[in-house]
């Protein structure tokens, strides 16, 4: 599944991003997409497969994220283009 | 028949002295073939590259260590289509650029970056916004025909960059990416090149003064 996580500031989303990545874990730091509202400009993009989406969930919590959000794609007939959705993650 | 062989030893030369000799020798003429004889990587692409717009064959190239030497075979109207441009020195005109088509509606034709971060105050902090920026480019409707990398601005794309990822999502998409031979040379990482192609200061002054471009 892919998450976004948001942050209270840079410098803890740019701790997240390292410390998931010693872990092992897929992230990248990407600036806070449009639908959200965030106390920071960055956020982290992580995909987890269901061996690593216990841990890194705790590892994103562990390390601040403020919020998180359930990524999906849909096509956007128009454009043709793949659009992002952000829906709440509890 | 044998051919008559002129021979231009241009090592030791920094871009773009090497492409400036293997124009003023076409321009000359009187020899079958050029050989040219360079002692960097960058030098030896861009003087092949040069070779080819202005109508002449690569015959060969021998790669001996550091050095390269190579073989051209001048066309049918090489010389004319050397001397059609204006030379002044010391600011010789850029050669033939690269016609290429530039993505309908895009904003910029041309990303100029000189440096590995955007703005002063926090090199950190340039660093981030320059990732920044440059994942929101890869998710834009419509992306800059180009992207010229000089200075601490190669270092985005060599490997181990932060920035490479994204480098490399635009180059999928059609933007090319151009980086300074001159630049990678004096950060000793041109063999760390991992997304785009060696270009020189001839070439990018051109597409710089072409049309529109973006300053980060």
């Amino acid at each position: 599944m892919e998450l976004l996580a948001t942050f209270s500031g840079s410098h803890a989303a740019l701790a997240a991003e390292q410390a998931l990545l010693g872990a092992g874990l897929a992230v990248e730091l990407i600036p806070v997409p449009r639908q959200i509202r965030s106390d920071c400009g960055f956020c982290l993009l992580a995909e987890f497969d269901p061996g690593t989406a216990e841990s890194g969930l705790r590892l994103l919590r562990a390390w601040g994220a403020q919020g998180l959000w359930l990524v999906s794609s849909t096509q956007d007939r128009a454009s043709s283009r793949k659009v992002k959705n952000y829906e709440r993650y509890p | 028949m044998n051919d008559t062989r002129r021979t231009v030893d241009a090592r030791g030369l920094a871009c773009p002295q090497p492409v400036i000799l293997t124009r003023k020798a076409l321009a000359e003429g009187g020899f079958d073939l050029l050989e040219l004889i360079v002692d960097d990587a960058s030098s030896r692409e861009n003087v092949v590259r040069f070779a080819g717009f202005v109508n002449c064959v690569i015959e060969e190239v021998v790669e001996e260590g550091a050095e390269s030497r190579i073989l051209i075979r001048p066309g049918a109207g090489a010389a004319a289509a050397v001397t059609a441009r204006v030379f002044a020195d010391p600011i010789p005109a850029p050669f033939p650029l690269q016609a290429r088509p530039v993505t309908p509606g895009s904003p910029c034709e041309t990303v100029f970056i000189a440096s590995a971060g955007i703005g002063t105050g926090d090199e950190s902090l340039a660093a981030l916004l320059m990732r920044g920026f440059l994942y929101t480019l890869t998710e834009g409707e419509t992306v800059p025909g180009r992207i010229i990398l000089m200075n601490g601005g190669v270092r985005l794309a060599v490997e181990g960059s932060d920035s490479l990822v994204n480098l490399r999502r635009l180059a999928e998409r059609g933007v090319e990416i151009l980086a300074c031979g001159t630049c990678l040379d004096h950060f000793q990482v041109k063999d760390s090149l991992a997304v785009g192609r060696i270009s020189n200061l001839y070439e990018i002054a051109g597409l710089l003064t072409q049309g529109r471009t973006l300053t980060l």
